[in-house]
């Protein structure tokens, strides 16, 4: 099935998604996590769900965290007061029962008639893992993640029989939940995993529809993610936008983020940098420690990540460079994307007026092109 | 000891709301969340005085805290009973979820803990400690959360089933009056009573004979916590119609039913199920206190039976029992929360 696979994928209409979680602030990830207030900000975060209901965003990430709402049940609050967007929910499995989350995910669900998606985790740092008592060791974090989207995934199986299942971390016997995820819909969400690691790409092929990597150019990237776009299993971007008119106003933008922020930002990333141990964070602050100029290739900066962490890489450019950019990943397998801006309600309006046009026109083309080839 | 008399209702589930008869307790239970005659139950119970709304938990029904979560977006001021189990997630995630409720729907949320009543429905979620030990984690569980919610910068906890260090979440509980939500536990056994004096606002059970609730009542009372009763009540404007109305219930399908319930019965691990079950043996308990459907319909099923005085009475009964808190429900559903808070609320207020 691998060319099929590639040539489809080839074809595939781009996703785009974007993060909720700072909404309403300018400068985020500009100050260390203990700051953060943890109450969500609604009102701008209902502007930004209703921009994405009306832009061509599919989903908002809803991210999970000891500084944050919980995403679930914010998910809950903001869903019922949206119409189009989906809600992508953080979870790591080490907090709660697999049927638990099923219950809670399917509940939210069928509330929000079925536009939620899911974001599956490991923990990226220890010492935060310990504040809801797990203790697990990161080796033993892979196959446990694996214990828990297999319990979860036969209680989203088409076949709604007994859940039986006998793990060294989860045991779960006659399981069986009233509640479906939709009523004639999927059977289960979507389920995004995010990692660099080999482990969090063989999960990802067995259990996930979509990995998300860390933005890297795109000839380092190809070969890392052949073996999930072969498998079928899609593969998206986490990257921040920089867009504006031309290419020198993008730039400029993007050097006043850097100054703007000072020493404050970029101590809070060496901190954390300390605490991480996700082989995603450190392989990319390690691409921008080693990016002199601070640009990886022509649109992908990395001169924020040391102040605002790897989720800062980013494409800075005009609208055309940046819709080149996400065709050039598109090419090499990528098939969604999930953004961040400064600040995020600005720069999902530039993306939605002015880059996904561009992306959806070169999709028509290109989908006219194939058709007509014999 | 006098915390003023208070009065929630069970949230209507599924398909329920408007018949007149119960179902089968497996069959019964809803699946799927029907939202908008929820929301409308829950304007109406918000309107007639309801302090808040009972939202159970277990694998037949849909999540409390998310449908809890959405309903207070539709409602002002109704508070909402979230139930919830430890051992399904982690008591500081618990934590998360609570205060993250209460900063979009402001002391609006209280909590109904309960250990479990099933084996069987725990090996559902992977849990399988026996009864005895889901007490201990009951307190240990009960204790991290009030400290993460008494303000503690960071919490250490090292227990038998949790050990948390440096334990802490960003968002604040938040409520108008108060720094932790109201808790509550349910359940009929000594540890459930003792867990509850000592670590909740309020101990709940099942309804039993006014001589048997004051007597258990007296030690959680003389330790400064509430006593809650789960209690049915059917008011009609003459005994004899009320009563009618009770047996009806048991009419379709008794001998099925009553067969189901036994299973039920049999396979829980609860003391006070099985004590109810008991008393099941007689019909009436005493005044307007019935049993007749215990042994088809459950626990829940004791009712206050009778005209408006007869369950005014009857509430006045545990009122000197020691009962400060009455969580409602029946039949129909709907229906009866009506009656009740236009019939019997005002008795109540005058004889105050």
């Amino acid at each position: 099935m691998g060319s099929t696979a590639s040539r489809a994928d080839a074809r595939k209409r781009l996703r785009f998604h974007w993060s909720l979680s700072q909404a309403g602030n300018q400068f985020r990830r500009a100050s260390q996590t203990e700051q953060m207030s943890g109450i969500p900000p609604v009102s701008a975060q209902l502007e930004l769900c209703r921009s994405a209901d009306d832009y061509e965003i599919d989903s908002l990430l809803m991210a999970i965290g000891f500084a944050r709402p919980d995403p679930t049940v914010l998910a809950a609050a903001l869903g019922r007061k949206t119409q189009r967007v989906k809600f992508m929910v953080a979870c790591r499995p080490g907090l709660i029962s697999p049927t638990s989350f099923v219950q809670q995910i399917n509940t939210l669900s069928l509330l929000l008639e079925g536009r939620v998606h899911v974001n599956i985790v490991g923990g990226h740092t220890p010492r935060e893992l310990h504040y809801y008592g797990d203790w697990l060791p990161r080796e033993e974090r892979y196959a446990r993640l694996d214990e828990f989207l297999t319990v979860c995934r036969a209680f989203w199986a088409e076949e709604r029989g007994e859940v039986n299942f006998s793990g060294t971390y989860f045991q779960v016997e006659g399981g069986r939940l009233k509640t479906p995820f939709s009523i004639g819909g999927r059977h289960g969400p979507e389920i995004y995993l995010g990692g660099n690691s080999e482990e969090s790409a063989a999960l990802a092929i067995r259990h996930a529809d979509c990995l998300w990597r860390f933005a890297e150019p795109p000839e380092r990237l190809a070969p890392a993610i052949a073996p999930v776009v072969r498998s079928g299993t899609e593969v998206g971007l986490l990257v921040s936008l920089i867009g504006r008119s031309t290419r020198d106003k993008a730039i400029q933008a993007a050097r006043d983020l850097v100054e703007r922020l000072g020493d404050s930002a970029q101590q809070a990333q060496l901190n954390f940098e300390r605490h991480t141990d996700a082989s995603a964070f450190r392989s990319t602050f390690a691409l921008a420690r080693s990016c002199d100029t601070g640009w990886a290739t022509a649109t992908l900066w990395t001169g924020a990540v040391p102040f605002l962490g790897p989720p800062a890489i980013a494409l800075v450019g005009a609208a055309h460079e940046i819709a080149d950019t996400l065709l050039e990943y598109r090419a090499i397998g990528v098939t969604q994307f999930l953004f961040t801006g400064w600040p995020d309600d600005e720069e999902m309006a530039f993306f939605g007026e002015r880059i996904a046009p561009l992306v959806r026109e070169r999709e028509r083309v290109e989908a006219h092109a194939w058709r007509i080839r014999p | 000891m006098t915390a003023p008399l208070r009065f929630h209702w069970r949230l209507i589930q599924g398909g329920d709301m408007t018949e007149k008869i119960a179902h089968d307790r497996v069959a019964s239970e809803a699946a799927v969340p029907e939202i908008a005659t929820q929301m409308a139950f829950c304007r109406e119970a918000e309107q007639l005085g309801i302090d808040s709304v009972l939202v159970d938990i277990g694998v037949g029904k849909p999540d409390p805290m998310v449908l809890a979560m959405v309903l207070a977006t539709a409602t002002d001021r109704l508070k909402f009973m979230v139930a919830h189990r430890p051992g399904l997630m982690s008591p500081t995630l618990f934590v998360q979820q609570v205060n993250t409720f209460s900063t979009l729907a402001p002391g609006r949320i209280t909590l109904n803990f309960v250990a479990g009543h099933s084996q069987a429905e725990q090996l559902n979620y992977g849990d399988n400690l026996p009864h005895d030990e889901r007490y201990e984690r009951l307190r240990e569980y009960l204790t991290i959360c009030r400290r993460l919610w008494a303000g503690e910068t960071t919490v250490d906890f090292a227990g038998r089933h949790y050990r948390i260090e440096a334990g802490r979440v960003r968002t604040p509980f938040i409520a108008p009056d108060r720094q932790a939500p109201e808790v509550y536990l349910g359940g009929g056994s000594r540890s459930a009573r003792e867990v509850a004096s000592e670590l909740t606002d309020c101990w709940l059970r099942f309804g039993d004979t006014v001589e048997n609730v004051a007597r258990e009542s007296a030690p959680v009372l003389d330790n400064g916590s509430e006593v809650g009763l789960r209690i049915a009540c059917i008011t009609r404007s003459t005994r004899f119609e009320a009563v009618n109305v009770a047996r009806a219930l048991l009419e379709p399908c008794e001998l099925r039913r009553r067969e189901s319930e036994a299973a039920f019965v049999k396979g829980s691990d609860s003391e006070s199920i099985r004590h109810v079950y008991e008393l099941g043996e007689s019909e009436w308990l005493g005044g307007s206190l019935w049993a007749g459907a215990v042994r088809a319909l459950g626990a829940t099923s004791i009712a206050l039976v009778g005209t408006p005085n007869d369950v005014a009475d009857g509430i006045l009964g545990f009122r000197q029992a020691g009962v400060s808190q009455f969580i409602l429900h029946g039949w129909p559903k709907w229906e009866e929360m009506r009656i009740f808070c236009r019939e019997v609320l005002p008795l109540l207020k005058s004889s105050h």
